[in-house]
């Protein structure tokens, strides 16, 4: 996961890796992708399906219900406020995606832009904003959620900012050496000696030309932030209820782990298999544009 | 970029979704019971814990919860029964028209400093819940009061302004504490009682100590050794009596663990009674809850029953208003709000209030979070959209809600003993009740005789429900989970206080 944030050596060039090994990827398809597509697949549909219909209201409690085992009639049983679990876990997929959506959002608008022009205009702008990058990753994305959750108060939006902005230096960070990489090449070379704009350069060749990496990096970074929400929510910091949230449903089954365990395994399985399919669609996705990276050098 | 980076992402991957659900599981610990503790130690688990250890200037009931009946002492104290009883006085005389009362203190009693407790330290803590150093809203239990004198060193006369049938009561609560004049300069930290016990340590965020003092002027405690470990999780706290880390939990706050105490012989389960009622506040001052209407639209919407029932694993009482039955003036008033949704949205149309939006601001308590996700599903269901904001507790929710007032909803557990008058008897409280209907009734009803302080009483709490001033969901239990060992445990939370000095090990 964390390859791209420490890869760059002391010049910001990713050493290549043996051609060997990339051309016997390129031959295999792309396993991990296919099963990574497929979870989050499954988890966009599920989210999707529960925007309009889930098997129950997930917020509507009904005290003649709690805790009930799963059955015919709750798939995934009935939780201590006698909600259905299946549509709870149903719905909790949609701020699950809501927040990975907007913190990666946040992370490629903002880190994007800054890691090109570090990558550009090296020398002060460049060591600027790199070591202002520096500072942010050095506080952890989870960490700077929890501050931002008691100055601005907890909820979705706070915890969606603060994990967006916590991503900016992995981001930056890709997009500088990408971008390290294309100034070094003939045709930018000839755009420069065309007299093209810096910004046309930016636009033109360099963004097209690292977007896979880019597209990696969101892959990856979607995971975290899942399991970043789960995990601030699951502290009270996140979602707030009545909400449904994968995190915090686990938090509230704690107390029932000896005796209803399914109320933390269906959000527990729900938070593995989203992070898994993101983290394997973004392994997938490397093999396949690592190669692309290789022949445009 | 190569098969072995992936392989690492997917070992990561499976280890960070294995841990979220390890970090649920961890409860899941096998029963040891018991503990190696020694005899003269014992080590309790305690949800909320105390910003400082000065009730005089803040708010919030783990700190009496802490000190009162073990560091401080009272003229009078609360046995578990809810009885008076004599503690630092001997016994006392009121005169026939009740506004005289005489109290003999006991000889040779010392504060832990080594000062000794006389009629004058009682003038000096008296008069100084009616001066500007105590802040805490609970002075005003003392406004009665209209002189304290000390007749000699074991002789305390007290003149009251009118008779009270409240004052002598509210005397054994944390308001009649008794402090030495050379020992209130650092209450938050140092607090300097007659007690069987003195605070050796606080550290806050983790645990209190108390160690028992071999000078006590009453019978020593058996256990002399005493820690308070604060759990910020209730779950935690039973995994730590599982595990033999701590000896009892008291005040537990996961309901739902009660059944596999019970039927586990290395402990005990008691539920003992409270004065705990959980009451969903709302602010009387602002809008929309200053339209009485709109407050009884909410009475109606709830079923507490149901809240009872899915918040609180069916432990608890509904009460119908903020007096527990074991206070002589309860009525069962039940039945004046029954869960009734259809009225609640007429109320609310009349009122010109539908589709209405507010601000719950839930304190980061057990029973707060599990009460406030039914209450809102309830309002809901009649058109009131609650959206819950979460409040740290004690600092945050004490600052914003309790003393700034700046809240439309919320929940507390209230567990001061007798507390309906200083809940709605004073419009500057956070409930910002308007008072002015009651106030004279109050006075009335506190210095008539007893029968007419019990039907006074009652009409002023009906008076206050027919104006639904707030909703008191349900009468909170006091469940205590403890090591089967462990005898003499003060289970009835009669007042805020933990009582420590009876407890003793069996074997």
């Amino acid at each position: 996961m964390t390859t791209h944030l420490d890869a760059p050596d002391a010049t910001g060039v990713p050493v290549p890796p043996p051609t060997t090994t990339a051309r016997r990827k390129r031959a295999r398809p792309g396993i991990q992708l296919i099963i990574g597509a497929s979870l989050i697949g499954l988890v966009a549909i599920v989210a999707l399906v529960s925007l309009v219909w889930t098997p129950y209201d997930p917020e509507t409690t009904v005290a003649a219900d709690r805790l009930q085992f799963p059955s015919a009639a709750h798939w995934f049983g009935t939780d201590r406020f006698g909600r259905d679990v299946l549509s709870a876990v149903m719905a909790g997929s949609q701020i699950t995606l809501l927040v990975g959506f907007i913190a990666v959002g946040i992370a490629v608008v903002v880190g994007v832009p800054l890691g090109i022009l570090a990558g550009m205009r090296q020398g002060r702008l460049g060591d600027l904003i790199m070591r202002g990058n520096d500072i942010l990753l050095a506080f952890p994305g989870l960490l700077l959620a929890i501050v931002f959750g008691a100055v601005f108060g907890a909820g979705t939006v706070t915890a969606m900012v603060a994990l967006g902005i916590g991503s900016i230096p992995a981001f930056a960070r890709v997009a500088r050496s990408g971008t390290l990489q294309v100034m070094k090449t003939d045709y930018v070379f000839a755009a420069r000696a065309a007299n093209r704009s810096e910004f046309r350069i930016a636009l033109r060749h360099v963004l097209p030309n690292i977007s896979g990496m880019i597209v990696v990096q969101c892959s990856v970074n979607f995971g975290i932030a899942v399991l970043a929400e789960a995990g601030l929510s699951f502290l009270g910091l996140g979602t707030m209820p009545p909400t449904p949230s994968w995190g915090r449903m686990l938090q509230e089954s704690q107390q029932f782990l000896g005796s209803y365990d399914y109320l933390a395994i269906a959000p527990g399985l729900a938070i593995a298999v989203a992070v898994l399919g993101f983290n394997l669609l973004g392994d997938g996705l490397r093999d396949r544009f690592d190669p692309k990276m290789r022949s445009n050098r | 970029m190569n098969a072995r980076t992936s392989r690492r992402a997917l070992a990561t991957t499976a280890a960070a979704a294995a841990a979220v659900l390890a970090l649920s599981a961890c409860s899941a610990g096998s029963s040891s019971g018991g503990s190696d503790t020694p005899s003269d130690a014992i080590v309790i688990g305690l949800t909320g814990e105390p910003v400082n250890l000065d009730f005089t200037t803040t708010s919030g009931a783990a700190i009496p919860q802490v000190v009162m009946n073990n560091v401080y002492e009272g003229l009078v104290t609360i046995d578990q029964e809810g009885e008076l009883q004599p503690q630092l006085a001997e016994s006392w005389e009121v005169s026939e028209d009740g506004t005289v009362y005489d109290f003999a203190l006991h000889d040779e009693v010392t504060f832990s400093d080594g000062e000794d407790f006389t009629a004058a330290d009682a003038v000096f803590s008296i008069e100084r819940v009616q001066s500007d150093a105590w802040l805490n809203g609970t002075k005003s239990k003392m406004d009665v009061v209209a002189s304290a004198e000390a007749v000699s060193d074991t002789e305390l006369r007290v003149t009251l302004s009118r008779p009270s049938n409240a004052w002598l009561f509210d005397m054994g609560t944390y308001v009649g504490a008794m402090f030495s004049e050379t020992g209130v300069d650092d209450l938050a930290t140092t607090p300097i009682g007659t007690g069987p016990y003195t605070v050796e340590s606080f550290v806050s965020g983790d645990r209190i100590t108390l160690a028992g003092r071999d000078d006590y002027w009453g019978e020593e405690p058996d256990i002399t050794d005493v820690t308070l470990r604060y759990f910020a999780d209730a779950v935690a706290s039973t995994n730590a009596l599982r595990s033999g880390d701590i000896d009892m939990v008291y005040n537990m706050q996961a309901p739902d663990l009660m059944g596999q105490f019970e039927s586990d012989d290395a402990f005990q389960v008691i539920e003992g009674t409270s004065n705990g009622e959980i009451l969903l506040s709302m602010n009387n001052r602002v809008a929309p809850f200053d339209d009485v209407r709109v407050r009884q639209a909410v009475m109606y919407a709830i079923d507490r029953q149901a809240v009872i029932d899915a918040a609180w694993a069916g432990y608890g009482t509904e009460i119908g208003a903020m007096v527990p039955p074991t206070d002589p003036y309860y009525e069962d008033l039940t039945d004046m709000y029954p869960y009734d949704p259809e009225k609640a949205r007429e109320l609310l149309a009349e009122a010109g209030a539908e589709d209405l939006s507010i601000t719950f601001d839930v304190p980061t308590r057990p029973y707060a979070t599990a009460v406030s996700e039914i209450v809102v599903s309830q309002l809901a269901e009649v058109g009131i959209d609650a959206s819950i904001q979460s409040s740290e507790f004690p600092a945050v929710w004490l600052d914003k809600v309790f003393t700034q007032a700046d809240y439309q909803m919320s929940v507390i557990l209230a567990v001061e003993a007798r507390d309906v008058l200083a809940t709605f008897n004073n419009p500057d409280y956070y409930i910002g009740y308007d008072n002015s209907k009651i106030a004279d009734q109050v006075i009335a009803a506190d210095s008539g005789t007893p029968e007419e302080y019990v039907s006074g009483m009652q009409e002023v709490v009906r008076t206050i429900s027919e104006d639904a001033a707030s909703d008191v969901l349900f009468l909170f239990p006091n469940l205590v989970v403890a090591d089967a060992d462990l005898d003499g445990i003060a289970a009835n939370a009669v007042t805020e206080s933990l009582i420590l000095s009876g407890l003793t090990w069996s074997d």
